[in-house]
């Protein structure tokens, strides 16, 4: 892959973040065990935080280098990184990971299709349900039947 | 003799791996050629079913669905004109246009047929070489090992993405990972947080499913609206006068690709793109310009992508050091069933080895078998929306996230991973070093703990130990290379050559 020779929509500041995060996971491993030895358990943690931590600082003094993207406003930001589609998608996730427990996982899985592939094909509620109601069919086939995994059930049905 | 020949033929003679090994292989050819769907999701998804089989069962199909996918991805590439995976990106830029003459029929056969020779160059290879560097390889220690699993994870990092800092932190990023729970050693908690499902680890297969299989599905979100354009299929059993004019570009490329799937980190793509520039270069007057439909263009990738898996398998049999994402994968499945990668595989568990070697070559023969047959329903197959397919690799990670230790916190773990896999990817950020370093990263600490120890906690005697070893010394002058070519003035030196 060839290195990106102008600057991606919020990579400054994605790169502030990274150091600020091996920042912090440096500290995390000091904690560990602090500098008392060569071999005890944070040296490690602190090493890899280490590693982090420069190659962060040369990831954000190369983004200060780049000149700047045209698009690189906030709207920019939010439309390069925080596309609708891929908000919505992973909300709709966030709650279907949230749902298993209670509603079960094949009850979860088939409600997820049916929405993410309704909106996604837009070929209608009764294509999206259909193949829904097929996927869901498959998975219990080949997941509970055949692999013999033992799918949550969902504590509204118990 | 006669025992390795048992070993080897294990999944020739036994009907349920020989069934195992040609689902796997068809399978596999599906999973490569859709696009949206990959090699190393698929294997990172199934570790997570097979666990509880046997050893070989599991190793038999996730080894068909490697070999495989390595070749289903040419299939859309030529058809299509989108490579199914990343090893066949350079197959569509001579495959695509022969398709668009008619020839899609004759394209798909003739490099069906040298994938297939170039699978079976790089099986050998596997089965010679990697006898010779095992037997070398006992003689390496704690700091060798050490040494070898940072490379392993930097090459990664250098050869994939944007640049040496971004891979290295990638790298560094997955250690962290993998040290989080109880230190093996001091049982002391490494971010825990007091939470107890913390204290257990992050089972890496759960990391692979979000980085690989959630990131994915998240990033393509933005190509669900792509459609492609569809080709005639005709003939495809190619004419023997073509194999035999191209035989010897064949042999050419799988040398070099077995020999690129042999070093750590590297794998099919890259292999495949320098054989495509070596063909390039060495072909003086191709029939039809590279680029515009020459064969050479599709056979040199073709052949050289399918000889780095056999490659890729050498550093992992001998010295647990993964050639690329999948067979970092397969190194999980044989932890996982309490087996150890490594030079003493090969002298503890030859039955293994010569499995491996046996199901490598049968699943090549597979894949000459669904390689010729069954394009008219793999046309319709492949024209899966990507609308049903990101919804669906979503479901099956949850499903394999949750499968491992029946434990649904590990798929908020899996969206977790995924969604900070998806902004790393936004900016360059390559995850295969992230899963180098969850699985190595416990690795390179015990081993540098060992050899400190060894050294009396002494950083002189230490560093002393690195540079007296002649195999140390070596590593170490390696790594050190690894860091100074990546200074910018050398660096930017060698650019400024390499454009004169």
């Amino acid at each position: 892959m060839k290195p990106n020779d102008t600057l991606r929509p919020g990579e400054r500041l994605f790169a502030l973040l990274l150091v600020i995060f091996a920042g912090y996971a440096f500290w995390e491993s000091y904690g560990i065990s602090g500098f008392r030895g060569l071999t005890t358990g944070g040296v490690m943690p602190m090493l890899a935080s280490c590693v982090m931590l420069l190659t962060g600082l040369v990831f954000l003094s190369d983004s200060l280098r780049k000149p700047r993207a045209p698009d690189s406003g906030l709207a920019g930001v939010i439309a390069y990184l925080f596309p609708l589609r891929v908000v919505l998608f992973t909300l709709l996730v966030a709650i279907y990971v949230a749902a298993i427990p209670s509603v079960g996982f094949l009850s979860a899985s088939g409600g997820l299709l049916f929405l993410t592939i309704w909106a996604l094909w837009r070929k209608g509620p009764i294509p999206a349900l259909l193949i829904s109601l097929l996927s869901i069919g498959a998975i219990y086939v080949l997941f509970r039947v055949v692999f013999q995994v033992v799918l949550p059930i969902g504590s509204l049905w118990r | 003799m006669i025992e390795i020949l048992g070993f080897f033929a294990t999944s020739w003679l036994d009907p349920s791996l020989l069934f195992l090994t040609g689902l796997g292989t068809f399978a596999g050819i599906y999973i490569g050629a859709i696009p949206g769907l990959s090699v190393t999701m698929a294997a990172s998804i199934l570790i997570s079913f097979t666990f509880k089989w046997d050893v070989n069962s599991a190793l038999a199909l996730i080894a068909g669905v490697y070999v495989g996918g390595v070749y289903g991805g040419a299939r859309t590439a030529i058809l299509l004109n989108i490579p199914g995976a990343p090893s066949a990106i350079a197959t569509a830029i001579d495959g695509y246009p022969l398709a668009k003459k008619g020839l899609a029929g004759e394209a798909i056969g003739i490099s069906t047929v040298m994938s297939v020779i170039g699978g079976l160059i790089g099986v050998a290879a596997l089965a010679i070489a990697a006898p010779l560097i095992a037997d070398f390889a006992i003689k390496f220690t704690s700091r060798e090992y050490m040494l070898l699993a940072i490379i392993g994870i930097l090459l990664v990092g250098t050869l994939s993405g944007e640049s040496f800092a971004k891979g290295a932190f990638a790298g560094a990023l997955g250690v962290m990972i993998g040290m989080i729970g109880l230190d093996p050693m001091t049982a002391e908690t490494r971010f825990t947080y007091g939470s107890i499902n913390l204290m257990g680890g992050v089972p890496f297969v759960v990391a692979m499913i979000g980085f690989f299989g959630v990131a994915e599905a998240l990033a393509q979100l933005e190509q669900v609206d792509t459609v492609a354009i569809k080709q005639k299929v005709g003939r495809i059993v190619p004419a023997w006068s073509d194999v035999r004019r191209y035989l010897w570009l064949g042999l050419k490329s799988s040398g070099l690709g077995t020999l690129i799937g042999a070093l750590p980190g590297t794998g099919g793509d890259i292999a495949a793109l320098l054989a495509y520039d070596q063909a390039k270069r060495s072909t003086k007057n191709p029939d039809v310009p590279f680029g515009e439909g020459a064969k050479e263009g599709l056979i040199a990738p073709e052949t050289a992508n399918n000889a780095a898996v056999g490659g890729a398998f050498v550093p992992m049999l001998t010295l647990g050091i993964p050639g690329d994402a999948v067979t970092a994968i397969i190194i999980g499945a044989l932890y996982i069933h309490g087996l150890k990668p490594g030079p003493l595989l090969l002298t503890d568990t030859p039955h293994l080895f010569w499995f491996i070697v046996g199901n490598l070559t049968l699943a090549n023969i597979f894949l000459l078998v669904f390689g010729l047959t069954g394009i008219r329903i793999f046309t319709k197959v492949v024209e899966c929306p990507r609308a049903i397919l990101i919804p669906l690799i979503v479901i099956l990670s949850a499903v394999g996230a949750y499968a491992i230790q029946n434990n649904p916190v590990h798929i908020t773990w899996a969206l977790a991973f995924g969604v900070m896999g998806y902004f790393l990817k936004r900016y360059g950020f390559q995850v295969g070093p992230i899963i180098l370093g969850v699985i190595l990263g416990p690795m390179i600490d015990a081993n540098y703990r060992r050899a400190m120890i060894g050294a009396q906690e002494n950083i002189g005697t230490f560093i002393y130990d690195l540079l007296s070893n002649p195999i140390s010394f070596v590593l170490t002058c390696a790594l050190l290379l690894m860091f100074v070519t990546q200074i910018p003035f050398i660096k930017n030196r060698k650019r400024d050559r390499l454009r004169s």
